[in-house]
């Protein structure tokens, strides 16, 4: 019942999914990780085609063709249209908080930005650091803080870190 | 005062806080003042509408067609007294959380995606249509990403991103999930789902599909594997905002989910699914609030194993699994969001709030109040609702149920230890500022003053406790009205005979 084609097609849609979800596990830069979800959403919303896809068949269009002609499911093409819109919005919200923390913290790079947003929160709810690195040993004072690397209001652009 | 609403009038609630949320900034050009009290006038709106359709047609189950559309092909808000319950939730909470007393930039603009996620909760519990679930639980979302950067600080913007990617991948996840269901059964419409579920679902390709959306709405719901984002935002949040978070948006994720397990996954591989995460999630979540050592970051991984065992509960098959679900889902509602209400000035340590006791005494008290609920102590609200769930769960006897049970008692020990671990700090005397200095390490800690909770903070959590004695004092009729909740909801034939008249009538 099933042409190759389909199956073709099928497979290219779950792949997508995959290939962003992957993206967004091994990433280590911010806008990457847009990128790979961006493509995880094509994904799903070619799926959703897919759903309602018939091969030799029209546009649902009422009236056009002659009755009884075979035509396309169009619920899913509905569904996809609402999808790609909230798709859309999502990833301009997305972009628009990656430029923030750039201008935060000069990076996207995801390891020292976990780095720093874990020294943010600790140092915000009043915790001594946890690690040697950041607790001096014997009680010795601790050097003065970075500029900028408080609460990074205005830290625009240091460069990658 | 009944009005007498016809029954379309329940899309107000969703209407009304939607359309504020738009006119509010074009408004608060031409006046703020207007502007400032449009969304709480639309939430007290909602909230009325809500409770007279209760007092109205409470009884019985009725649906609404959007536009005059009937369903299968148009979208209909199902209405029966689970939605509504939590339906009215949203707005009374949005309003008792509603940010207010904090400095920002532009507060029309916070206001009007406050109003926003009002709207989308309200139509996620609400809608009786897949993807409509679908539109409503994303709106949420978004109006979400919106609040956790209220601060604007960067740490703020980083735990909203990590929270957005993890947000969106479970959206993509359900969104494929939805595409199967469809793919299997050929409707959205959750009463057709619930008909045609035996034959075309409850195999290997539906199951995948149940798993795929447990995932994905599961992030809100703050479930094992896509529940990192839920210390990271509620320690960099505003308090009110994850109070609303934890105490309400998580408990809509979950309703939608019980509504599929209840309609179309009744007694298959899937409630074994959610039995698991949930197990998981309790251990995991009790062990790291163990380990806490900040209060919005305990009361964050308490939140995460109250809601495991939310799911648990709600794993269990029929009316008894909805009613024990349902009781820990609104005890953990009332309980967490006056928390966190705490947590607006209690933000910092948990060394900090050593002899908070003193120039905070009610907030204390309460504190105690809600703790002891939480463990379980026998007369609170909380004692049952858990007793509800282990009884379930000794009632099933199968070897996972079984560990799900041990979980959840080796859970209330753990939490019993950190939880009386700070009711004693609280309670313990200072001797003043000098102990403060005393603290290791010789970094700076001026903890020279407990800090004390904002009144209108201490005003919430009261009304919360006030509510949590009131129903221990009358646990009988509160248990009858949820047990009448729980069997209309765990009603499928009900469900599909109130969508589909008629169909239900030629079949039988």
């Amino acid at each position: 019942m099933q042409s190759t084609f389909d199956i073709i097609l099928a497979i290219g849609a779950f792949g997508l999914v995959a290939i962003g979800l992957l993206g967004l596990v091994i990433s280590s830069n911010l806008f990457r990780m847009v990128l790979a979800l961006v493509m995880a959403e094509a994904g799903a919303n070619l799926l959703l085609v897919l759903v309602g896809y018939r091969t030799d068949a029209v546009a649902p269009i009422l009236g056009v063709q002659a009755a009884g002609t075979p035509m396309v499911d169009p619920i899913p093409q509905v569904l996809v249209l609402t999808a790609i819109v909230i798709g859309v919005g999502v990833q301009a919200l997305a972009v628009a908080a990656v430029v923030r923390i750039y201008q935060a913290y000069g990076t996207l790079d995801v390891r020292v930005l976990r780095e720093r947003f874990g020294l943010d929160v600790t140092r915000a709810a009043g915790l001594p650091p946890t690690r040697s690195l950041e607790a001096p040993v014997g009680g010795r004072p601790l050097p003065p803080p970075i500029p900028g690397l408080e609460d990074g209001a205005d830290m625009a652009g240091q460069g990658r870190g | 005062m009944i009005w007498n609403l016809p029954t379309s009038a329940i899309v107000l609630p969703v209407v009304l806080p939607l359309l504020a949320a738009f006119l509010m900034q074009p408004l608060g050009r031409v006046s703020g003042a207007v502007a400032r009290v449009l969304g709480p006038l639309s939430l007290l709106a909602s909230a009325w509408v809500l409770i007279d359709c209760w007092l109205t047609y409470g009884d019985a189950p009725f649906t609404v067609a959007i536009g005059g559309y009937a369903p299968p092909l148009g979208i209909v808000f199902y209405v029966d007294r689970l939605a509504l319950l939590f339906a009215t939730a949203v707005p009374l909470l949005t309003l008792l959380f509603w940010t207010r007393g904090e400095d920002h930039p532009d507060p029309d603009r916070r206001d009007a995606v406050m109003s926003l996620m009002a709207a989308a909760a309200t139509g996620l519990a609400l809608s009786g249509d897949l993807f409509n679930v679908y539109v409503f639980y994303e709106l949420t979302a978004v109006a979400s990403f919106g609040l956790v950067t209220l601060n604007g600080t960067g740490r703020a913007y980083i735990a909203t991103v990590r929270y957005l990617l993890l947000s969106a991948m479970g959206s993509v996840l359900a969104l494929v999930g939805i595409a199967i269901v469809y793919h299997q059964t050929g409707t959205l419409n959750l009463a057709q789902i619930a008909q045609l579920a035996p034959e075309t679902l409850q195999g290997p390709t539906g199951l995948a599909a149940f798993a795929l959306l447990l995932i994905g709405f599961g992030v809100k719901g703050e479930l094992f594997p896509v529940n990192s984002w839920v210390p990271e935002v509620y320690s960099t949040a505003p308090a009110r905002v994850s109070a609303l978070l934890a105490g309400l948006i998580s408990k809509l994720a979950v309703l939608v989910l019980v509504r599929l397990l209840v309609l179309a996954y009744q007694g298959t591989a899937a409630a074994d699914l959610m039995l698991l995460l949930g197990l998981i999630s309790v251990i995991t979540a009790e062990l790291a609030a163990w380990r806490a050592r900040d209060f919005p970051r305990m009361l964050a991984y308490s939140s995460i194993g109250q809601l495991g065992m939310v799911f648990i509960a709600f794993s269990l098959p029929g009316e008894a699994g909805v009613l024990a679900g349902l009781a820990l889902a609104l005890h953990h509602l009332v309980v967490k969001s006056a928390l966190f209400g705490l947590a607006t000035r209690w933000n910092g340590t948990l060394e900090a709030l050593t002899g908070v006791a003193r120039s905070a005494p009610i907030a204390a008290g309460l504190f105690v109040l809600f703790a002891l609920s939480l463990i379980g102590v026998p007369p609170l609200p909380g004692f049952w609702a858990k007793l509800l769930v282990v009884i379930g769960l000794a009632d099933g006897g199968s070897a996972l149920q079984m560990t799900a049970l041990a979980a959840i008692l080796i859970g209330a020990a753990v939490e019993a230890s950190y939880l009386f671990r700070l009711a004693v700090q609280m309670y313990q005397e200072t001797g003043g500022a000098a102990t403060g200095q005393e603290t290791t390490g010789g970094a700076t800690q001026p903890t020279a003053q407990p800090p004390k909770p904002m009144r209108i903070d201490v005003g919430i959590a009261a009304l919360a406790g006030a509510l949590l004695l009131a129903i221990t004092v009358a646990i009988d009729p509160a248990a009858g009205a949820l047990r009448d909740i729980a069997r209309q909801a765990a009603d499928v034939a009900g469900y599909i005979e109130t969508v589909f008249p008629e169909t239900v009538a030629r079949s039988d």
